[in-house]
């Protein structure tokens, strides 16, 4: 009798886990729907090729899936994550290597939704989760873009090298249910067009968000819209403190106006800043392409998130300081090394080099974009073509580890700065990360 | 634009963000002043705006504008940097002389502030690279002219 009752219960669960199993292998490998399923689109008006090209700069295809001096969009960009490195692959329309065999529902799924032909799912280091918002029509612009605007390469995908059984693909189906919307962009009827216009951009193809949201433990980001207060709050990511991009006093934009933002969008600097660190590439690949209405567009939806006070700290005010480089190491390296360009009064030289008072580097309180500058020096900023004049040198191999944290606490603590002090160790370390020859590279390169 | 240099106004038709280096050497022809790094690292290419001295190679010419500049062509113009450039002669501080021109720009500076400076004012302000290592007498003719004044 007991024994009947045994094998039965025992039945069951084993069929319930059947059940749950088949459920779960469905599920993981499931096609989400596309609405160009029964499409098949194979030549474009030059209109909409053109229009895709012009998606493909706000979206910045080209920083992962391009090398640089390589056949565009080949692939092959490294991305070092916890677990071993990833390639981006090649996503020109070479049917064997690339996506040429890519319906437009094909396309639509990975661009939107993050899965392969076949049900196989990318890594979310393509930005899958923004680019759900992508509408319609942006995405067959940009289909249309790919498959004939864009040269094939017969360029192999280089394979991971993320040991089994952690390269399984099937989980992050399930990081997708818990982390991935899957709604287009929804206009909100409480603000106007350039408003939404913006939040478009920003949320969407301008995937803002990848660098400058902070992530949570699956290293999902914590917000994907402006319903979510850390929603572009700033975040630590490969090395480079992304600043709030919203009303913050010291560490966002609330220092900016709109047309501040816009400059520095379209030229790669204003009278505050000049971009460096991750924010050299998206400029010099993206944003500077931007048509100004856009450009306007994206400022006024920034100017619309509230910053945080009580993350932020009391506002900055500017302090005036006597000039005396021998009072310490950290103020003679200044003057000695760093006076030049930025002045001794810190005020730099707008929009040219930029200052150092108020930056948000040395207000805010994670010091790795000010010590990574420091030691590895900025890229070209190429705008239109042509590299701008003056870049920030590499002190890597002329100062020392306790002489770059005495000098950044010194920039981090004058001139009404509060970023406080920078350790020694901290700086060693992320030289460490950041040595071209590093056995421990800086950890998901996410862009 | 027109700039003000060594006494002398010059118009000149370059982008904003041109570094005055350029503009100094290549549109104006003063080439007493020399490129080294472009980047603000060995004073090659100091100059004085208003009686400072400022690396050219990473000065904006739109940012000097209305300001008076001052070259090593005419430093003996200026009574200290007369003096300097007596005592860099009688020191015999030059080896290829590459930097020299900046070196006597931040003397200048440095003595116009400072008459005499004191051995720790002489080394935060004689900060400038010398391939040839002539360090040694320019540390002599700085005490020199040091002296020279609190005599
Ligand atoms: S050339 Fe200007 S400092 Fe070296
Ligand atoms: S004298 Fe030759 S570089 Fe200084």
């Amino acid at each position: 009798m007991n024994n009947r009752r045994f094998a039965r219960t025992a039945g069951w669960l084993v069929l319930l886990c059947v059940v749950a199993a088949g459920l779960l292998a469905w599920y993981v490998t499931r096609q989400p729907a596309s609405p160009f399923e029964q499409q098949q689109a194979t030549s474009f008006e030059p209109a909409l090729v053109s229009r895709g090209e012009y998606v493909a700069r706000v979206s910045d295809c080209v920083a992962c899936h391009s090398l640089t001096g390589k056949q565009p969009f080949a692939g092959g960009l490294e991305m070092a994550t916890p677990l071993g490195a990833i390639h981006a692959t090649n996503i020109t329309p070479d049917r064997e290597h690339g996506i040429g065999a890519y319906s437009l529902a094909d396309f639509d799924r990975a661009v939107r939704h993050g899965v392969a032909p076949g049900g196989r799912r990318l890594y979310p280091a393509m930005p899958y989760p923004s680019y759900v918002k992508l509408n319609d029509d942006d995405v067959k612009a940009l289909y249309a873009f790919f498959m004939q605007g864009v040269q094939p390469a017969n360029q192999a995908n280089i394979p991971s090298d993320i040991p089994w059984p952690l390269n399984m693909r099937w989980p992050i189906a399930l990081w997708n249910g818990v982390f991935a919307p899957t709604a287009t962009y929804a206009a909100n009827p409480g603000q106007d067009a350039l408003w939404n216009r913006g939040a478009y951009i920003v949320q969407g193809p301008g995937h803002c968000g990848s660098c400058h949201t902070p992530r949570g433990l699956a290293f999902n980001e914590k917000a994907l819209d402006e319903s979510g207060a850390p929603f572009l709050a700033g975040a630590l990511l490969d090395g480079w403190y992304a600043p709030s991009l919203r009303q913050d006093h010291n560490t966002g934009l609330g220092r900016w106006s709109e047309a501040q933002i816009v400059q520095f969008l379209k030229t790669g600097r204003n009278a505050h800043a000049v971009v460096y660190g991750s924010m050299t590439e998206a400029f010099n690949n993206s944003t500077q392409f931007m048509q100004d209405e856009d450009l306007a567009a994206i400022a006024r939806y920034l100017k619309s998130l509230p910053g945080d006070p009580q993350r932020d700290g009391s506002p900055w005010q500017y302090q005036a300081v006597a000039i005396t480089p021998a009072q310490n190491l950290g103020a003679h390296t200044y003057a000695t090394r760093c006076a030049s360009c930025h002045g001794l009064d810190g005020k730099g030289q707008p929009e040219w080099m930029p200052p150092l008072a108020g930056a948000t580097s040395a207000l805010a309180k994670e010091d790795a974009s000010a010590i990574n500058i420091t030691l590895n020096g900025s890229q070209r900023v190429v705008t239109a073509g042509l590299p701008d004049a003056y870049r920030m040198p590499a002190f890597r191999e002329q100062l020392s580890d306790e002489e770059i944290a005495q000098v950044l606490t010194y920039v981090r603590s004058t001139w009404g700065n509060q970023g406080g002090t920078v350790d020694t160790k901290a700086v060693g370390k992320l030289r460490g990360h950041t040595d071209p020859a590093s056995s421990s590279p800086i950890i998901l390169h996410m862009r | 634009m027109e700039l003000r240099i060594n006494q002398k106004a010059y118009q000149v038709d370059a982008e904003a963000d041109t570094p005055l280096l350029w503009v100094i050497r290549d549109n104006l022809g003063l080439t007493g002043t020399k490129y080294g790094c472009g980047l603000a690292q060995c004073g090659a290419c100091s100059v004085l705006v208003d009686g400072n001295v400022v690396r050219s190679c990473v000065t904006p010419v739109a940012g000097v504008v209305g300001r008076e500049i001052t070259t090593i062509e005419a430093i003996e113009e200026d009574e200290v940097g007369k003096r300097v450039v007596a005592t860099w002669v009688e020191r015999q501080v030059a080896q290829c002389g590459y930097c020299q021109s900046g070196q006597v720009m931040a003397a200048t500076a440095l003595l116009k502030h400072t008459p005499a400076p004191t051995a720790e004012q002489i080394n935060a302000a004689m900060i400038n690279l010398c391939r040839c290592g002539t360090y040694n007498a320019i540390q002599s003719a700085m005490q020199d002219l040091a002296k020279q004044e609190s005599v």
